[in-house]
């Protein structure tokens, strides 16, 4: 067993709080610089999310754009997805490694799992940006594909017994452009295999335009600042992040913790489904966290293998979701953090020709959903429930032909008309359109009208399930119910469900959430269950509905305050059933509006002896 | 210039201006020789006259006549106000039901999903209209208009009587595909009129015309929950003024940076929102046609207004008013999208009442959170402990009492001292370093908003006009401009009033779309005559509408637009067309060069393989005034010229400098001051730093010259020792 390190050396940084910043650089440099970079790297989101084409990266924004030092450090993050901007300095390192003779006006193109990436689909534009002759810092764009050549018309292939199967073009760290010009062999070979090539091309474009706005933006600040100021700058920032990151950790109890959670079973591939190993060790006097996930099986003939850097990536963002957001999150705060893998394991370093097709999401989630939870479970006042998660029919790839216009046109496009819900946590509901434990609420939704108008599609139905999150003090945000079909033609949905076998749990005392539940309604309206991973065509009339799972809850559902649960019920969160049964909470009042009044004596009578906090 | 010219028994025609903020209502008169006079007064909660009529007092007084016959001899008032957005972010509108598709209650609770970021905790806030006050009925139309499934009458009249049993006050009706044929909302806006009569009702195609069914639905329901209290409002502000003897035309400002008669905004109300705000660019664009070197046909003109709590940005690229259709109350993707078009105005929390603080971490960082009105900063003496960006200028020495609100409030530098003294400490700082550095920050902040706002744009900053206005923008600008190393900085005269001033030159404005699903791809592309020729309907009954006012000279234009995107695209974009004539002219290769140069300009890319797609054509209705503003004359309504005083003032790595304090008279009568230097306005003081040049144009406004290389210097010598 060797272990992943994240470079665990600490500087010395400086305890006292109340005394004066030890860095070098001024106080005002600090502040300005880093507010800087945010910047630019949001400068370089909005181009990106502005520029691009895919629905995929449009609407689920899965995308993200980030800054690392020429020498390989993480520097900016913005708000990137978690899952993607972890980790952009281990492509920064295949760039140096492969390539001797960088030089400005290059860009490179990467989307190689076992060389650090996400997952293939994830295509990541990486350009060096020189001052005075010097690579100072690389910038990225990350954006996830509509499409990348692969064996089927979806980028999520849970069955693909290995990367051959799978089928991705492949890029190492290829040089895309030299003197600001595209190579035109790569160009060429993206655009006669994937299926979309306009809308990849346009994606292309776009992550290009985003990562030389972010090139630009670093020459001007090294301009004004100096070259010599940044550097110290550089150093500065990561020990006060580092700082701030140990200083979180310093107040947590000092332990190790263990748990589990499962993935549902993914056909015949795991029919009993997939559990997940992870320990946490907090050690607050050293300020760090460490996430074992050696303790794991080996990896399977199945897409659903974790990458390296989505094994360290979820399990980070589990730890993450658990500390204060005003951390900023770079190599510096990432030293209090290490993640263990072992080799060939399903999250760990997959063993080639593995297939790691949806690392992002399912697995990856799972390793998000069950850190933050057994943080919760062990140490009360942190961390959170689970999330739901899993891309059911809500989020399927769907595909098709479209008759309404002049000549047919084939479509395939991922919709984002589902809403599911995110977990409750110390002092906060959950999130009501989450997404999932990947995406963490960035995620954006299609408007009905726009999809109705892109696909030949109708939507029957789309609000929000009641009692779908798990109920708690803190409660766990409600999943929708969405129902959808073809308007025309028919229509072929690839989705992967998860979170039906397992629903997301609840944790000190909060309840589980409900179920994710794919099913399908025939023309005769008979609703029967429909395949959990996969993917099912369906013909005019015929409907494909999903009753999305909600968050699970955090704490007592008996000391919920009654007066939000009461605000619950009239919301069409909570049905007046689950008030009196789970939350102890009685309401007097026949009308379903705010006359409803809560019946303090019952709810008192109801709750009296179920309100210890556990 | 500082007296007053015409005498009271001089008849004279007026056009008054009002802007109504949170805190303080502008006003601002015009006389019929183009003299101009200024004033602040404390907004009223009650009715907007009584501030109106606290500013005029002061304006009359220097006039030498009376607020009465102010407004009897004034042929127009112009009213800009926030109170509508005020209302819908303090949950202050009325009882307001929502009757949706059938299938489709949350519609206001989902959104469109997003986040400001993955790691924040933040509440989901409740839905504008509350599930209980939302009713499904059975109705369905497709995307094409056919009706799939008929309107079912009792499922409406069921609705209404549960509406009215809970006590509603408005009705919003918002159903999918009322763009495509809109049917099925004429039937329930007639039953609602027979059986909820005198209940004000908004039809989602009527106020917000566009696909994506929560921006319709949103755009509705804050149209009718606001209808009950904005219709009592701007129906009494008609009433007092005619009490008073008002005969002219009472203009409302409107979110598209032109003003609509008290009757038309009473009846779509949301167009009120952002009301004030949307005129400083009509203002910037005016002062920088007079004072700019640059045409503005060919400009981008960067203007910002920085008051006590915001920091407010716009873009003018071309002449061109920047806009959007995704003005948020309450914060992107959390908060409520108005979802109508309008002037696209960014706020940040970066004002004179920013806090200074310390994080964690130990980084110094100022606001967003602000001091506000109350208690304010702590110099105001009103109990504020924590130190602002005000109190920082205080103690650099930029600021003093004797101009600050029109000397109605004192400043205390002690207070100032005290509260700041803390954060030095921490630092391990001067207090005059801690506020500099503090300075810089907020600058810094305002530097990463106008940044995020251009350069994804592929706005080149160094080329561009920046026109600064606002009470608090004369002691950042000059920091700002250094820092950009903008081409040309214009500080209006009217500064203090960008908004008020701007509303006096603004057109009339209405815009008008019909959806549709078109492609270029289709062969013989034409833009749909039929949907052309119903917007060239509307634009002139709306022109017909305006019969009453008295818009002499006035011209009367529309400007055609399509919503276009590349096939797939997830997002459209405004494409101008310009005339009725023009637009119908296009074949499919001209629209599409149209389409691809603008993605060009905006997105950097073009993709000249690629057909386009029509969303939405629109028309843009305006009656231009043609009030130019080239001859005006500002009057201070108190006279602000005095001796030459000096002040010790602290400017970064020169330390302290004695300071010479100018009049605006003092730098009309030199042409220029050279920094370093203070310049007290009425409304405003001005710092002009080392190296800096303010110059005074024959407009009274000022041009601002930087001299970039002192500002690098500046900042490499900042360091603070360990």
């Amino acid at each position: 067993m060797t272990k992943t390190t994240r470079s665990g050396r600490r500087t010395t940084a400086p305890r006292d709080k109340t005394r004066g910043l030890e860095y070098e650089s001024s106080a005002t440099d600090m502040s300005v610089i880093s507010n800087r970079l945010d910047g630019i790297v949001r400068e370089m989101e909005n181009t990106l999310l502005r520029a691009g084409r895919s629905a995929v990266l449009n609407m689920a924004r899965d995308f993200s754009c980030s800054i690392i030092t020429g020498d390989n450090r993480l520097l900016a993050t913005a708000e990137g997805l978690p899952v993607h901007v972890i980790g952009g300095e281990r492509l920064g390192q295949v760039m140096t490694r492969l390539h001797d003779d960088i030089r400005e006006g290059d860009a490179f193109l990467h989307n190689d799992p076992y060389e650090g990436n996400t997952h293939a689909a994830d295509h990541t534009l990486m350009v060096p940006v020189f001052v005075d002759g010097e690579h100072m810092f690389t910038t990225l764009a990350k954006a996830h594909q509509a499409d990348i050549g692969n064996s089927q018309p979806t980028t999520y292939m849970p069955f693909a017994k290995d990367v051959y199967e799978e089928g991705a073009l492949i890029f190492t760290a290829s040089r895309v452009q030299r003197d600001f010009k595209d190579n035109e062999d790569i160009i060429r070979m993206c655009r006669s295999r994937i299926r979309v090539p306009n809308q990849w091309y346009g994606d292309y474009l776009a992550m290009v335009g985003a990562a030389r706005i972010g090139e630009r933006g670093l020459k001007q600040l090294c301009d004004r600042y100096g070259k010599k100021t940044v550097k110290t700058f550089i150093d500065d920032w990561f020990n006060y992040s580092e700082r701030l990151m140990s200083e979180s950790i310093g107040s947590m109890k000092a332990g190790t913790a263990s748990g589990t959670g499962t993935h549902d079973p993914v056909g015949d591939l795991a029919p009993d489904g997939v559990t997940i190993n992870v320990s946490v060790t907090v050690d607050p006097a050293e300020g760090r966290i460490d996430v074992d996930l050696r303790n794991n099986i080996d990896c399977v003939d199945g897409g659903i293998n974790e990458s390296e850097t989505c094994a360290v990536n979820n399990a980070m963002t589990g730890v993450l979701n658990c500390m204060d957001a005003a951390i900023p999150r770079n190599e510096g705060s990432f030293r209090c953090v290490e993640v263990h893998l072992r080799d060939n394991c399903i999250v760990g370093r997959p063993s080639f020709p593995h297939s790691t097709s949806v690392a992002t999401t399912n697995i990856g989630e799972r390793l998000v959903m069950t850190t933050q939870r057994i943080i919760a479970e062990h140490w009360p006042g942190e961390g959170m429930a689970e999330g739901s998660s899993g891309l059911g029919p809500g989020f399927a790839v769907i595909s098709g032909r479209d008759t309404r216009g002049p000549e047919p046109v084939d479509y395939v496009n991922q919709i984002f008309l589902g809403s599911q819900g995110g977990p409750g946590m110390p002092g906060n509901d959950g999130w009501v359109t989450f997404g999932n434990s990947v995406t963490n609420g960035l995620m954006l939704r299609d408007s009905v009208e726009v999809d109705e108008q892109k696909y030949p599609i109708h939507v029957a139905e789309l609000k929000i399930r009641p009692d779908s999150g798990g109920a708690g003090e803190w409660r766990g945000a409600p999943g929708a119910t969405l129902i959808y079909g073809p308007s025309h033609e028919e229509m072929t949905a690839y989705y992967v469900t998860d979170g039906n076998q397992n629903p997301p749990r609840g944790v000190g005392g909060g309840k589980d959430a409900a179920p994710s539940e794919p099913y399908l309604i025939a023309a005769d309206g008979t609703e029967q269950p429909a395949v959990l991973i996969g993917h099912v065509t369906l013909h005019k009339g015929e409907l494909l509905g999903h009753r999305l799972s909600g968050g699970g809850g955090y704490g007592n559902p008996h000391i919920r305050p009654a007066d939000l649960v009461r605000h619950d019920v009239l919301a069409g969160f909570v049905s007046r059933e689950a008030a009196l049964k789970t939350y102890g909470v009685a309401l007097i009042g026949s009308r379903l509006d705010d006359t409803l009044k809560i019946d303090y004596e019952e709810t008192k009578r109801l709750r009296s002896g179920q309100e210890e906090s556990s | 210039m500082n007296n007053p010219t015409n005498e009271s028994d001089h008849p004279s025609m007026y056009r008054i201006s009002v802007d109504t903020g949170g805190t303080f209502t502008d006003v601002v008169v015009v006389d019929a020789e183009n003299n101009v006079y200024m004033s602040k007064a404390l907004t009223s909660l009650d009715r907007a006259y009584s501030a109106i009529e606290e500013g005029l007092g002061r304006i009359a007084k220097t006039m030498g006549t009376s607020v009465e016959s102010i407004v009897r001899e004034a042929i127009e008032i112009n009213y800009g106000t926030t109170r509508s957005t005020n209302l819908v972010v303090t949950g202050k509108t009325a009882r307001t039901a929502l009757f949706t598709t059938r299938g489709f209650p949350d519609v206001l609770l989902l959104k469109e999903g997003g986040k400001p970021g993955p790691f924040h905790r933040l509440r989901y806030r409740d839905p504008l209209i509350p599930r209980y006050l939302t009713f499904e009925i059975d109705e369905r139309v497709t995307s094409n208009g056919t009706v799939s499934s008929v309107l079912d009458e009792k499922s409406v009249i069921e609705a209404i009587n549960s509406a009215r049993d809970s006590g509603v006050e408005a009705v919003a009706v918002s159903f999918l595909w009322s763009v495509a044929n809109p049917s099925h909302e004429l039937q329930v806006g007639e039953l609602l009129a027979q059986h909820m009569p005198g209940v004000p009702v908004t039809l989602s195609h009527q106020v917000n015309p566009s696909i994506r069914e929560y921006r319709r639905a949103s755009a509705a329901a804050i149209d009718a929950s606001l209808k009950p209290a904005m219709q009592d409002f701007f129906f009494g502000l008609d009433e007092d003024l005619h009490s008073v003897g008002f005969t002219g035309s009472l203009l409302i400002s409107t979110s598209y940076g032109g003003g609509w008669d008290a009757q038309r905004i009473a009846g779509m109300p949301v167009y009120s929102i952002g009301s004030g705000p949307s005129m400083a660019p009509v203002a910037a664009l005016q002062e920088a046609e007079i004072d700019s070197a640059t045409s503005t046909d060919r400009s981008t003109i960067l203007v910002t207004d920085m008051g006590g709590t915001t920091f407010d940005l716009s873009v003018i690229q071309n002449g061109r008013v920047e806009r959007t259709s995704e003005t948020w109350l309450g914060g992107q993707w959390v908060g409520d999208i108005t979802g109508t078009r309008s002037v696209d105005v960014e706020s940040i929390g970066a004002g004179g009442g920013s806090i200074v603080w310390i994080d964690p971490g130990g980084l110094l960082q100022v606001g967003p959170q602000s001091a506000g009105s109350a208690p304010g900063p702590a110099c105001y003496g009103q109990g504020g402990m924590n130190p602002t960006i005000t109190d920082a200028a205080i103690i650099l020495g930029y600021l003093d009492s004797s101009n600050f609100v029109g000397g109605t409030l004192e400043l205390h530098e002690d207070l100032a001292r005290k509260a700041l003294a803390p954060v030095a400490e921490k630092l391990g700082m001067s207090l005059e370093a801690a506020a500099d550095a503090a300075m810089h920050i907020s600058v810094d902040n305002i530097i990463t908003a106008i940044r995020a706002k251009t350069v994804s744009k592929g706005i080149d900053l160094r080329g561009i006009t920046l026109v600064a206005g606002g009470g608090a923008s004369g002691i950042t600008v000059g920091r700002i401009a250094k820092e950009l190393n903008v081409g040309e900085v214009i500080l209006p005269k009217a500064a203090g009033a960008m908004s008020a001033y701007g509303a006096l030159h603004a057109d009339v404005i209405s815009e008008y779309e019909v959806v549709t699903h078109d492609t270029t791809a289709r062969p013989d592309f034409r833009l749909s005559m039929d949907r052309l020729s119903e917007l060239e309907q509307r634009c002139t009954e709306f022109f017909t509408s305006l019969d009453t006012l008295s818009v002499d000279g006035s011209t009367t234009s529309v400007e055609y637009s399509v919503q276009a995107r590349y096939p797939m695209q997830a997002w459209e974009m405004t494409i101008p067309l310009g005339s009725l004539q023009f637009a119908s002219s296009l074949d499919a290769t001209a629209i599409e060069e149209l389409f691809h140069s603008e993605h060009l300009r905006i997105f950097g890319v073009r993709e000249h393989t690629s057909r386009v797609e029509i969303l939405a054509i629109g028309a843009r209705a305006a009656v231009s005034t043609g009030r130019a503003a080239h001859s005006a004359t500002f009057i201070d309504t108190e006279t602000n010229s005095r001796s030459l005083e000096t002040r010790p003032t602290f400017f970064g790595s020169a330390g302290w400098i004695e300071t010479n304090i100018f009049s605006s008279a003092d730098v009309v009568s030199q042409g220029w001051v050279d920094g370093p230097a203070i310049v007290r306005e009425e409304t405003t003081t001005i710092i002009v730093n080392p190296g800096q040049r303010l110059e005074a144009r024959p407009s009274s406004n000022y041009l601002l010259h930087t001299d970039t290389k002192e500002t690098q210097d500046h900042d490499k010598n900042d360091q603070i020792g360990a």
